[in-house]
């Protein structure tokens, strides 16, 4: 969790508005860094978590988490997380038979003309399973996020299909249940001309209450400034509605600072 | 024109309100609903991207039986069988079904929320000739739907536009607090009329739309400060006397050439150097001024 992310978006553990859905971007950048802080940010504000790892593997997150002070092996056991390691479960999608697979989450590897439906369904039953503790408290609000969504594009599932996809997720989680959505979209610079790509993040920008996009700096690589994040407020409710400001970010080991343009510890 | 359209002063039809990400025109088709609302007339809204809630957010409570809102959100695809309408039932009979299940008294208004989600899940031109259909069976006098036309191709944008009688484009102003409508509304005769207009939509979904002059470029929203006078309050002087001022508009300017000036540097000076040249063989001289085609 960075706390100077957290100044700017005006939100912290204790307080943050329910009901968001917050999409991260990125552009010959890795915007990876802000999913590690949404998932120890959610964790420690104490709310149920469901996390789509579809790209790296769980001991990755949980490395870097304890760089940030949370542990998702406790949070996993406690059942505050449940997390989908996308790149394990698909070798046993793969290598089985096919009669048995069409209810499974990871189905969209053996169809992807088939559409998200039982994703949908696992993260649904995964938010309202468990909603207790061990004291018997309840868990804050659900949380689902994903890292990351345009890997479907690359396994061949439609940009209209991730879309259908967000949105049921959208109408369960932030309108039903109040909790927040946070997806990361990456997009690599062979993808400009791209239709499914330049589609999927337009899409989600329209649904979106919050957008984070993260590029690196138009004059080049910087040693001491790794890149600029766009912030786009776009709740109705917010009192920032539509405005954009772009900040300057270095990502270290325990963490990433932000701050305004030219104002780095490097030049100050 | 804007005003007219949202507010029903022209006669129904299918409306367009084509919005991008940059700036969303749902608050538009809630200015549709509440002007509907007040006119008395019944409506009925396809909600296939926002819920319920958030589309009643602002409009008056107190002609809330009016509204018919055919829930397609949260379920719009009949994936979790939570709605009673899905987008697969986005059919001439199914919609003419849905309208004359409710007893009405005025002619309805069918808000569509979102043609984009619709056109998504069919074939552009099967949506094409279903609208043309509503609107030639006349169980709807108004249909307005909302187009992200971001989202599409432009062929299908442009299809879909080219069935309306007034597509209304949203854009954001140079001012982030209101917006601008680009109108354009096709009448019964077949003439196009266009406006570009700023406006601006309260919390309880009422339209007002500012009266300015189309500038292009930046709007100037306050009028000019008059400007501070640069040269004041300065410890040293920056102004001119009147002789000064003379004397610097008689300054000959070193690039500009005057007749006199030309012929004066064109003139060999006494005592200038002289450039003597001897070709050798393999010179190809030519004879001609090669400055002669300049302008000086």
């Amino acid at each position: 969790m960075f706390p100077e992310l957290n100044s700017i978006l005006s939100s912290s553990p204790d307080s943050f508005r329910s009901g968001d859905f917050i999409v991260l971007s990125d552009r010959q950048a890795d915007a990876s860094f802000l999913i590690h802080h949404y998932l120890s940010f959610y964790l420690r504000a104490g709310c149920k978590v469901c996390f789509l790892g579809l790209v790296q593997s769980f001991s990755h997150y949980s490395a870097v988490s304890q760089r940030l002070g949370v542990s998702l092996t406790q949070a996993r056991e406690k059942g505050q997380l449940v997390f989908l390691e996308g790149l394990k479960d698909s070798i046993g999608v793969l290598s089985q038979e096919e009669s048995s697979q069409s209810k499974l989450p990871l189905s969209y590897l053996r169809s992807p003309g088939a559409g998200l439906e039982c994703l949908f369904k696992f993260v649904e039953s995964s938010v309202s399973q468990n909603t207790e503790n061990e004291d018997g408290e309840k868990w804050g609000p659900p949380v689902l996020l994903i890292d990351d969504l345009s890997v479907l594009l690359t396994l061949g599932v439609s940009a209209g299909a991730i879309l259908d996809f967000t949105l049921y997720c959208q109408a369960t989680i932030c309108s039903e249940l109040q909790g927040n959505i946070g997806i990361l979209v990456r997009r690599e610079e062979e993808d400009v001309e791209d239709e499914g790509s330049n589609l999927l993040q337009k899409g989600l920008i329209h649904q979106c209450s919050l957008a984070l996009h993260v590029e690196g700096l138009p004059t080049g690589y910087c040693r001491d400034i790794h890149g600029q994040m766009e912030v786009w407020w776009r709740s109705r409710e917010d009192a920032m509605y539509n405005q954009r400001k772009v900040f300057h970010y270095k990502v270290h080991d325990k963490g990433a600072s932000f701050f305004a343009r030219g104002t780095s510890s490097a030049l100050l | 024109m804007l005003l007219n359209i949202v507010h029903g002063t022209e006669s129904g039809g299918f409306i367009v309100v084509e919005d991008t990400v940059k700036y969303s025109g749902r608050e538009i088709l809630k200015c549709f609903i509440n002007a509907a609302l007040k006119r008395g007339e019944d409506v009925h809204v396809l909600g296939f991207e926002t819920s319920e809630a958030e589309l009643r957010a602002g409009l008056d409570s107190s002609c809330v039986q009016k509204i018919h809102f055919h829930k397609g959100h949260p379920d719009p695809l009949g994936w979790t069988c939570k709605s009673s309408v899905t987008v697969h039932q986005f059919t001439t009979r199914d919609i003419t079904q849905l309208v004359q299940n409710v007893p009405h008294t005025k002619a309805s208004v069918l808000i569509v929320d979102s043609l984009s989600f619709v056109l998504r899940h069919h074939q552009p031109v099967v949506i094409c000739q279903r609208l043309q259909e509503l609107k030639k069976v006349g169980v709807v006098k108004t249909i307005v739907g909302l187009l992200h036309s971001d989202l599409h191709l432009q062929g299908v944008v442009k299809s879909v536009c080219h069935l309306a009688n007034a597509v209304i484009s949203v854009a954001p102003a140079n001012n982030e607090h209101c917006g601008m409508a680009k109108t354009t509304r096709r009448t019964k005769s077949g003439k196009l009329m266009q406006e570009e207009e700023y406006f601006d939509v309260s919390e309880d979904a009422a339209l007002s739309v500012q009266t300015r002059t189309h500038q292009p470029g930046h709007v100037q929203i306050e009028p000019d400060k008059p400007k501070a006078d640069p040269t004041s309050n300065l410890t040293f002087n920056l102004r001119l006397s009147k002789k000064e001022k003379e004397a610097k508009e008689k300054v000959a300017l070193p690039f500009v050439f005057s007749q006199e000036k030309k012929s004066a540097l064109l003139r060999p000076t006494p005592g200038s150097g002289r450039i003597t040249y001897e070709p050798d063989a393999y010179d190809d001289l030519d004879e001609e001024d090669p400055d002669d085609d300049l302008d000086v």
